[in-house]
């Protein structure tokens, strides 16, 4: 088998740049203190970057993102909250919502409007609807959302979110589908449409 | 009044209309993400990733070969090699020994010389004893011993 070039300074470097800000960002919701999740995502970095720079670039994304996994449950062993914290999880989890008869659709903007010019009105509303999100994203459940986040907004596969958060593929599908139909009642509640 | 009953969608349907609102959710959270920022957390980023890459160099300085203590000509580079020992061909894995050996063999030289001055002193005092007028004998004598260390200047 072939072996594949190694990282080089650049691809590394543009890989992190690529991946530290979505990093930080969800380590932010899951530990929700900033100060915490840049401690924890600097930590990530520099291990990966010590132990694993000489790995192939393409697989540098899901290396990271299990040291960022072990990194934050390694702060939450530190902080003396685990129990805690799965306490508080299987009590989400057992209170799940996947959305019942809600439709889907009703939540999706269809009158084909997205694309038009925004004025001062639409550019500030817009940021509402993105500040809605956030925060609707922040209050799942931290296994759904770690699901949706690592499967949508950092784009593993199944198999390689399933590695990541240490379960089994059927279960990433059970979470990112609840996580969206729970994201998608809430936003809809509120009137939100994308 | 006139609602017709929703139709659950297949599962392939359903799974695609997921795809498409969480394509657009998360779209929404970068530019979410990209707009509201704060500069001091952007800066502590540039920080760390600057860490990281300082880090990532220093790892691959330690990893990278020890330089070759035999090839100041090139071409007899057998310690250190790049590509390892493992890589090298037999002839030159036997020539690393070399020095070793030819350090032990001088080891052994030096001793042997050692122990050859030492007899030859040894032999230098016994004949110059056994040619001497004064009987061998008369050195076991303890009061000669003493006459003769009271004697000296």
């Amino acid at each position: 088998m072939p072996l594949s070039p190694l990282a080089t300074d650049k691809e590394l470097s543009d890989f992190l740049k690529s991946v530290e800000k979505r990093a930080f960002k969800r380590t932010a919701y899951t530990v929700r203190n900033d100060d915490a999740a840049l401690d924890i995502v600097q930590d990530a970095m520099i291990r990966l970057a010590e132990k694993y720079v000489d790995r192939p670039p393409a697989e540098l994304p899901l290396i990271f993102q299990r040291i960022l996994s072990n990194a934050t449950m390694d702060w939450f062993r530190r902080q003396k909250v685990r129990n805690a914290l799965f306490v508080n999880l299987s009590d989400f989890e057992g209170a799940d919502d996947d959305g019942g008869d809600f439709d889907l659709l009703e939540l999706l903007d269809t009158s084909g409007n997205r694309t038009s010019t925004e004025n001062a009105a639409d550019s500030v509303s817009r940021m509402q609807v993105l500040k809605a999100i956030d925060a609707q994203v922040a209050q799942l459940p931290t296994r759904q959302r770690e699901a949706f986040l690592l499967r949508y907004w950092e784009e593993l596969d199944v198999a390689e979110t399933a590695s990541v958060m240490g379960c089994s593929e059927g279960s990433v599908k059970t979470h990112c589908s609840r996580a969206v139909h729970a994201l998608a009642k809430a936003l809809r509640t509120k009137g939100v449409t994308l | 009044m006139n609602q017709t009953p929703t139709r659950p969608a297949p599962p392939m349907a359903r799974q695609a209309l997921e795809d498409r609102i969480a394509a657009r959710l998360t779209s929404a959270l970068t530019e979410y993400q990209a707009s509201s920022m704060p500069a001091d957390i952007d800066a502590r980023l540039r920080f760390a990733h600057e860490r990281a890459l300082a880090a990532a160099r220093l790892a691959l300085a330690q990893r990278a070969p020890a330089p070759s203590v035999l090839g100041a000509s090139g071409s007899a580079a057998v310690l250190g090699a790049a590509g390892g020992p493992s890589d090298a061909p037999w002839w030159l894995r036997l020539g690393s020994l070399v020095p070793f050996a030819v350090l032990l063999g001088g080891l052994l030289l030096i001793d042997n010389h050692y122990l050859r001055t030492q007899i030859d002193a040894a032999a230098e005092v016994d004949a110059a004893i056994l040619v001497d007028d004064l009987p061998p004998e008369a050195y076991r004598d303890q009061g000669f011993v003493e006459y003769l260390k009271s004697s000296r200047p």
